[in-house]
C-alpha cells in the first residue's frame, strides 16, 4: 500500500479549509464537526483533502445522525473517486485545546475505512490571531493535525516549521479573511440543517461563487 | 422552543432591521420574548436606539429593560466597556436593586474574575436563596472554566430544587451526551417525556440516545420512540424516519436468525423508506440517488 501515517503529508485545499472555518464561525457557541473528503496523491506520499462537508452543531456524540450522514456522503463522493479521509472538530469553549472522546471515536471509525485518516482540531487562538493580524500572506492555517500512531493513539503533529501539514493554495487565508469580513458564514449549510429541512444542500454549491 | 411562525417573523424583522428598514424595537422585543441569543444584532441595534436621545425617551419605562438587554448582549460580545456603561446607568436609576446586582456579577464573569463573581452570587443568594437565574449562573461558570464535572454537580443540585425546569434537564442531557454518558442522558430524557409526553423533540432525542447505547432492548425501545415521534409530527420528521430504518437494520443484525417480528419490523421500515424517498424526490431530487442506495443497503441487511 502507501506509506504509513508516520510519513504522509496532509494538504488542505482552500475550499475545504474555508468551509470548515466558516462553519465554526456560524455556530460560535457550540461545538461543531465535519468530514474531510479527498484521496491519496498519485505519488503516494500525501493525503490530498479536496473538500469538506460540515456535519453537526448539536449532539455531536449521537450515532444515528452520524451514521446517516456518513452513508450519504460516502455514497455521493465515491462516485467521484473520492473518500472520507478525515474528521474536523471545533470545541465548544474557545480555550479548550483537548481532543475529546467523541472526536477520537469518530476518527477511529473513519480510520476503519481509510487507515491514514486525520483529525483536524480548530485552534481558536490561531483563528483570533489571524483575524487580528490581517496578514493575508500568512500560510499557517488555523487548525491542528492529529494522526494515529502505531498503537492507534491520536497524536498531535507539530505543524510549525515542517511541511507535514500545509495549505494547498497560498491565497487561502486571504480569501478566508475576505469571507469573514463579509460574514459569509451565514450561508453555510451543514448536515444538521439538511436533516431539519432536506431542501438545504449540504454540498453548499453556491458558497464560492 | 420557537415555533415556525415565530422563526419566520424573527427572520423577517432581522433582515428588515439589518437593511435599515426600521423595526429595531420590535425586533429587540421579539428576541427578548423568545429568549434567543442574537447578541451581535442586539448590541448593534440596541445601541443605535440608546445612543439616540429622542428614540431613547420614546421608550418610556422600557428604556431600562433595553439597557439590561444591551448590557447582557455586550458582555456576550466581549464589549465590556459598553456593558459597564449600561450597568452604571441602571445602578444610578435603581440603587438598591438585586437585579442590577446580578448584572454586576455577570460582568465579573465576563471579565473572567471567577472568584469575585462567585462571591457576588453567593451573597445575592443569601437574600434570595430561590433565585433560579443565579443558580444557573453557577452552572454556567463551572462550564465556562472547563469544570464539567462541577457543572454536572451544580446542575443536579439545581434540578433537585427546580425539577420542573425543562431547559435545565435538556442542558444536563446535552452535557452527558458530550461526555458520552448516554445512560445518564437517557434518564434526563425520560424525565422530560414523563412531564411533557406530547413534545416530539424529547421522544426523538431519547430514541437517538438509546440507539447510541445499542443492545437489542435499547434498539427496540428506540424504534418505538422513533415511531411515536413520527406519530406526533405527522410523519414529517426526517430524523425519525431515518431512525426507524437504522433501528430495523440494527435489530436484524443483532438478532440474526432469531426472526420474530421480522415481517412487522420491515413493514414500518419500508413505509418510512417510502416516505423519505417521496420527500427527497419532491424537495431534494439531486440527493435522491444516494438516499435510495443508502436505504437499499439498510433494508438488505434486514
Amino acid at each position: 500500500m502507501g506509506s504509513s501515517s508516520g510519513d504522509l503529508r496532509y494538504e488542505l485545499s482552500q475550499n475545504a479549509y474555508i468551509k470548515l472555518v466558516l462553519h465554526s464561525l456560524n455556530h460560535p457557541t457550540s461545538s461543531v464537526n465535519g468530514v474531510l473528503i479527498g484521496r491519496i496523491s498519485p505519488s503516494n506520499d500525501a493525503v490530498l483533502i479536496d473538500d469538506a462537508v460540515p456535519l453537526f452543531h448539536s449532539h455531536l456524540g449521537l450515532l444515528p445522525q452520524l451514521e446517516i450522514s456518513l452513508m450519504l456522503i460516502e455514497e455521493y463522493f465515491s462516485a467521484k473517486g473520492l473518500n472520507i479521509v478525515g474528521y474536523f472538530h471545533a470545541n465548544e469553549r474557545s480555550d479548550d485545546y483537548e481532543l475529546g472522546g467523541v472526536a477520537k471515536n469518530i476518527g477511529d471509525h473513519i480510520c476503519r475505512y481509510f487507515p491514514q485518516a486525520a483529525i483536524l482540531l480548530l485552534d481558536n487562538k490561531k483563528l483570533e490571531a489571524l483575524k487580528k493580524s490581517k496578514d493575508r500572506s500568512a500560510v499557517t492555517q488555523v487548525s491542528s493535525l492529529y494522526v494515529r500512531d502505531a498503537s492507534k493513539n491520536w497524536k498531535l503533529v507539530q505543524s510549525e516549521g515542517n511541511s507535514r501539514f500545509s495549505l494547498r493554495e497560498p491565497s487561502a487565508n486571504l480569501i478566508l479573511l475576505d469571507y469573514i469580513s463579509t460574514e459569509k458564514w451565514k450561508g453555510i449549510v451543514d448536515f444538521d440543517d439538511h436533516l431539519d429541512d432536506i431542501s438545504k444542500d449540504w454540498l453548499n454549491p453556491g458558497l464560492f461563487n | 422552543m420557537v415555533t415556525k411562525t415565530e422563526e419566520n417573523q424573527l427572520n423577517r424583522l432581522e433582515s428588515q432591521v439589518d437593511n435599515a428598514g426600521g423595526g429595531a424595537w420590535e425586533y429587540l422585543c421579539l428576541v427578548r420574548k423568545l429568549k434567543l441569543r442574537r447578541s451581535d444584532k442586539v448590541l448593534k441595534h440596541g445601541l443605535s436606539i440608546l445612543n439616540n436621545p429622542s428614540k431613547r425617551s420614546a421608550l418610556g419605562p422600557e428604556e431600562w429593560t433595553l439597557y439590561e438587554q444591551v448590557a447582557v448582549a455586550a458582555m456576550d460580545c466581549q464589549s465590556l466597556d459598553v456593558a459597564k456603561d449600561c450597568i452604571k446607568v441602571l445602578r444610578k436609576k435603581f440603587p438598591d436593586s438585586k437585579r442590577v446586582g446580578r448584572l454586576e456579577a455577570l460582568l465579573l464573569e465576563a471579565k473572567g474574575s471567577w472568584e469575585l463573581a462567585d462571591k457576588a452570587y453567593s451573597s445575592l443568594l443569601e437574600d434570595n436563596p430561590l433565585d433560579q437565574t443565579i443558580h444557573k449562573r453557577r452552572v454556567a461558570m463551572a462550564k465556562a472554566q472547563g469544570n464539567i464535572p462541577g457543572a454536572i454537580e451544580w446542575l443536579n443540585k439545581y434540578l433537585e430544587i427546580f425539577m420542573a425546569d425543562h431547559d435545565a434537564w435538556r442542558e444536563l442531557a446535552e452535557i452527558y451526551v458530550s461526555l458520552q454518558m448516554y445512560k445518564q442522558a437517557a434518564f434526563c430524557y425520560e424525565e422530560l417525556i414523563l412531564s411533557q409526553p406530547t413534545v416530539p423533540l424529547y421522544h426523538l432525542a431519547y430514541a437517538d440516545v438509546l440507539y447510541t447505547l445499542g443492545g437489542l432492548e435499547n434498539l427496540q425501545t428506540a424504534k418505538k420512540y422513533y415511531t411515536s415521534t413520527i406519530d406526533l409530527t405527522g410523519g414529517k420528521n426526517t430524523r425519525a424516519l431515518f431512525g426507524v430504518c437504522l433501528c430495523t437494520s440494527a435489530i436484524t443484525q443483532v438478532t440474526k436468525g432469531k426472526s420474530k417480528e421480522e415481517k412487522e419490523g420491515s413493514q414500518v421500515q419500508s413505509l418510512a423508506a417510502k416516505v423519505l424517498e417521496k420527500d427527497y424526490k419532491q424537495r431534494a431530487p439531486d440527493k435522491l440517488p444516494q438516499l435510495t442506495t443508502a436505504l437499499k443497503s439498510l433494508t438488505l441487511s434486514s
